[in-house]
């Protein structure tokens, strides 16, 4: 750990244009996040290709800040409409719509606002302290290691998230199936582009993911455009806690945090399911359980304390192994990849200044968010009323100009036209996005990973079950993918 | 009347406009446009702006050039200027990866359907061993890869230019073999050499310097890797202790540039004229600056002086890329 590093990057941010960069991003993500039909991940798409013209480390500055801003805002929609502002504050509905609607609606979002801060700072001591040790060890995994650990990144993506397993893995495997064409890793020709020459790059991520999570919402949201939902009305009584507050939840509060951490940890999996696993963790062993649903103050601080630590716990694969700890992250990737900075174990050798500036911001971000949140809740709530039939015109705009900015085509247009209506129709059918993108990213990284370890040992497949990494990775895939089926089995079984 | 004024002096302007316009009928009379088939902030992307700023820096042309890039696979964006419209206002900057693409059979085109403009900014490869590996020449390690066939791994990323660079190295000793892996680029085949997960690789002057070399420029004492040889027909300024293949007694000189190219049947005039607007660009400091900076070769190369360079390329290259494409 290098806290001199440290402080030099706090002091480039705070000294320079990237402190304009931390404002704003920070700001913009908590009005996107609180916006419903606006997510974080949309926002930081639709950024990606602005960055192009800033040096990377504002642009690190900028993505990351959005990222924690985001996950933040969220809580302000859920709280005050029952709508979460972001699918990472699902849970924060659960009671903070409730307390809201009992005539404690500052409470409910201060109670959020700190929980938030407390895991975002949490996570960033874990960010802090596990990243250069794990990227040293990270530089040790061969190919077989990264592609056992991207096999169990890909189960884990599809066994926990929203919806059945199956309807999971049929999201991952057809965001793998979509990112075949273009170069074999393994040949450097053309595969799959059926001699049409525009696919011999392949589908392009950005195109991609602004189609399949912009575009999508906006049909969606267009669809039930003159919805109007239930509005409380906010007053600053109770945004602050007090000290007695901090120490009575405190204990939640850390165990939240690390809960959040450690899933966001996990590779492929972030914020939701973190609040979710927090939250179900909480209810598990509070004293008053059955307050849960219905304004518990402990439901509020479980979800949004997890919800932002996992920002900071999916940094850790991140920059350590290159591999994305969350779909936000995975459009992250994108953009070091864009400014010619490749994560993964050598990153701290090669660009130090931008991994300190994401590790900065991470901590910035999250100060930045409170101050922020804490003073001006109220008129950030204003916003959410805004009439979608303003914004989203806006927003498609957006996606034109940014899909089409990264690679100057006219097919980039017509792919984010495309997924927009996939991923529309995907949501539709109940099957979850979050598995399509992860696939859509790491299949082409799983490819390279196995057929350059097969190269190596000549077309031999066992080191992947010698070697005790690889084979622990490979062995908590399957007991991943098997796991849920044996237990919808007994169950069924039980029921007969 | 002051607004009268306005109208006199907005038609004495377009007057003289009018009148430069017609003694500058010709080329330029518009803003160009180079596309760069590689996504903005890649090397050739940065070779593309540094010349774009000498243009502009040197006053070499009355309009500015605009970059436009392409990405996906470098064969987009090249073929769209294959097929634009010839009028003098449509570049291409590209590097030998073109040459690859079509020796392999991945591109149905190639370098001889586009008009040469100029060649710049040279860089050479450094074939890279572990400090611990037992191998200390370029001779020990080819003698190796005979002994030993097939059994060295050589960390690349396949059919682009490390790989044809591996390839033309084990190609100088009859029965010498590699075997190939595919691991991507610079830093990917950094991580790879350092964990010893591969045998040999190469690397770009620039990048030697960056992995092993401490800001000051001594030699970083937790680099576990060590250059051979150079791959250029002169020693690299940034590492002058390694010695170049020829002095070695290899016959090989693989060396990457980078390519300006004109849809075919582009008016010479516009060719002509860009070749000598780069050709100011590169006496500019910023120019200097970014050689320096990239351990690239200073010197440019048009007409057919480069057509000539080309040929010599692509003879030597060819049988090179048909023998990655069979791996």
């Amino acid at each position: 750990m290098d806290l001199n590093a440290l402080f030099i990057a706090i002091q480039q941010i705070l000294s320079t244009h990237a402190l304009l960069m931390l404002l704003l991003g920070t700001g913009l993500g908590i009005v996107v996040g609180a916006i419903p039909g606006l997510t974080g991940a949309m926002l930081i798409a639709l950024t990606l290709p602005l960055t192009f013209y800033m040096t990377p480390f504002n642009a690190v500055v900028l993505l990351v800040s959005m990222y924690v801003g985001a996950i933040s805002g969220g809580l302000i929609t859920a709280t005050l409409m029952r709508m979460p502002g972001t699918p990472a504050a699902v849970m924060t509905t659960f009671d903070g719509y409730p307390m809201a609607r009992s005539g404690r609606p500052g409470r409910a979002l201060g109670l959020g606002i700190t929980a938030s801060f407390v895991g975002g700072l949490i996570a960033w001591v874990v960010l802090l302290t596990i990243t250069q040790p794990l990227s040293i060890l990270a530089t040790r995994f061969g190919p077989f290691e990264y592609f056992s650990l991207i096999m169990m990144a890909m189960v884990l993506i599809a066994s926990v998230s929203e919806g059945s397993l199956v309807k999971g893995l049929i999201s991952g495997l057809l965001g793998m199936l979509i990112s075949m064409p273009g170069v074999d890793p393994a040949s450097g020709m053309p595969r799959l582009t059926f001699d049409w020459y525009v696919l011999n790059g392949g589908l392009q991520l950005l195109p991609v993911l602004i189609g399949t999570f912009a575009v999508s919402q906006i049909i969606a949201d267009a669809l039930d455009i003159g919805k109007v939902s239930q509005n409380s009305r906010v007053d600053s009584r109770g945004v602050l806690m007090s000290l007695a507050d901090l120490r009575r939840h405190a204990v939640n509060m850390i165990r939240s945090s690390f809960i959040g951490t450690w899933i966001g940890i996990l590779p492929g999996i972030g914020a939701s399911i973190g609040s979710v696993v927090a939250y179900t963790a909480a209810k598990n062993i509070s004293k008053t359980p059955e307050e849960f649903g219905k304004g518990s103050e402990e439901g509020i601080i479980a979800s949004e304390a997890a919800n932002n630590a996992t920002v900071g716990g999916a940094l850790i694969p991140l920059i350590a192994m290159g591999i994305p700890g969350s779909v936000i992250d995975a459009i992250l990737i994108g953009a070091l990849t864009i400014h010619s900075i490749q994560p993964g174990p050598t990153l701290f050798l090669t660009n130090a200044d931008i991994v300190w500036g994401i590790i900065a911001t991470c901590l910035l971000a999250n100060i930045v968010m409170w101050l922020m949140m804490t003073s001006s809740v109220r008129y950030i709530a204003k916003l959410i009323y805004l009439p979608r039939s303003y914004v989203l015109p806006v927003v498609i705009v957006f996606c034109v100009v940014g899909s089409y900015a990264l690679n100057n085509t006219m097919f980039d247009i017509w792919v984010m036209l495309g997924f927009g209506v996939i991923g529309f129709l995907l949501e539709r059918a109940k099957i979850p996005l979050g598995p399509f993108v992860i696939g859509f990213v790491l299949a082409p990284l799983g490819e390279e990973k196995l057929r350059s370890g097969l190269m190596m040992t000549a077309g031999d497949i066992t080191p992947m079950f010698t070697r005790p990494f690889s084979l622990a990775f490979t062995l908590a895939a399957v007991v991943l993918l098997v796991w849920p089926l044996y237990n919808d089995w007994r169950r069924r079984r039980a029921n007969a | 009347m002051l607004r009268f004024r306005y109208l006199l002096s907005a038609m004495a302007a377009a007057m003289l406009i009018a009148t430069t316009g017609t003694v500058q009928a010709e080329w330029p009379e518009k803003p160009i446009k180079l596309i760069v088939p590689f996504k903005a902030g890649g090397s050739s992307d940065q070779m593309g702006r540094v010349v774009q700023a000498g243009i502009k820096e040197s006053e070499a042309l009355p309009h500015p050039v605009t970059i436009v890039n392409v990405g996906g696979h470098y064969s987009i964006g090249a073929r769209r200027v294959m097929e634009a419209k010839p009028d003098g206002y449509n570049f291409l900057l590209i590097h030998l990866a073109l040459m690859g693409g079509q020796g392999s059979g991945a591109l149905d085109f190639g370098w001889k359907d586009f008009a040469p403009v100029a060649s710049v900014g040279e860089f050479c490869l450094m074939p890279m061993v572990r400090k611990d590996s037992g191998i200390d020449s370029l001779e020990q390690l080819l003698d190796q890869a005979k002994d030993k066939p097939d059994s060295l791994i050589f960390g690349a990323n396949l059919g682009a230019i490390n790989h044809m660079g591996g390839l033309m190295l084990q190609e100088t000793t009859p029965g010498a073999k590699f075997r190939f892996v595919q691991i991507g680029g610079g830093t990917a085949n950094y991580t790879a050499l350092t964990g010893a997960q591969t045998a040999v690789t190469v690397l770009s002057g620039a990048e030697v310097t960056k992995f092993t070399r401490l800001p000051d420029g001594s030699e970083n004492p937790d680099s576990q890797i060590k250059p051979l040889a150079y791959t250029g027909s002169e020693r690299f300024s940034g590492l002058p202790d390694v010695p170049t293949t020829q002095e070695l007694g290899y016959d090989v000189n693989f060396c990457i540039k980078s390519w300006f190219f004109a849809p075919k049947d582009t008016p010479q005039e516009a060719i002509d004229g860009f070749a000598a607007a780069i050709e100011k660009a590169t006496q500019t400091d910023t120019y200097q600056d970014y050689l320096v900076k990239n351990g690239f070769a200073n010197g440019i190369v048009t007409g057919e002086e480069m057509l000539e360079e080309l040929q010599a390329t692509w003879d030597r290259i060819e049988p090179i890329a048909r023998l990655a494409a069979q791996k």
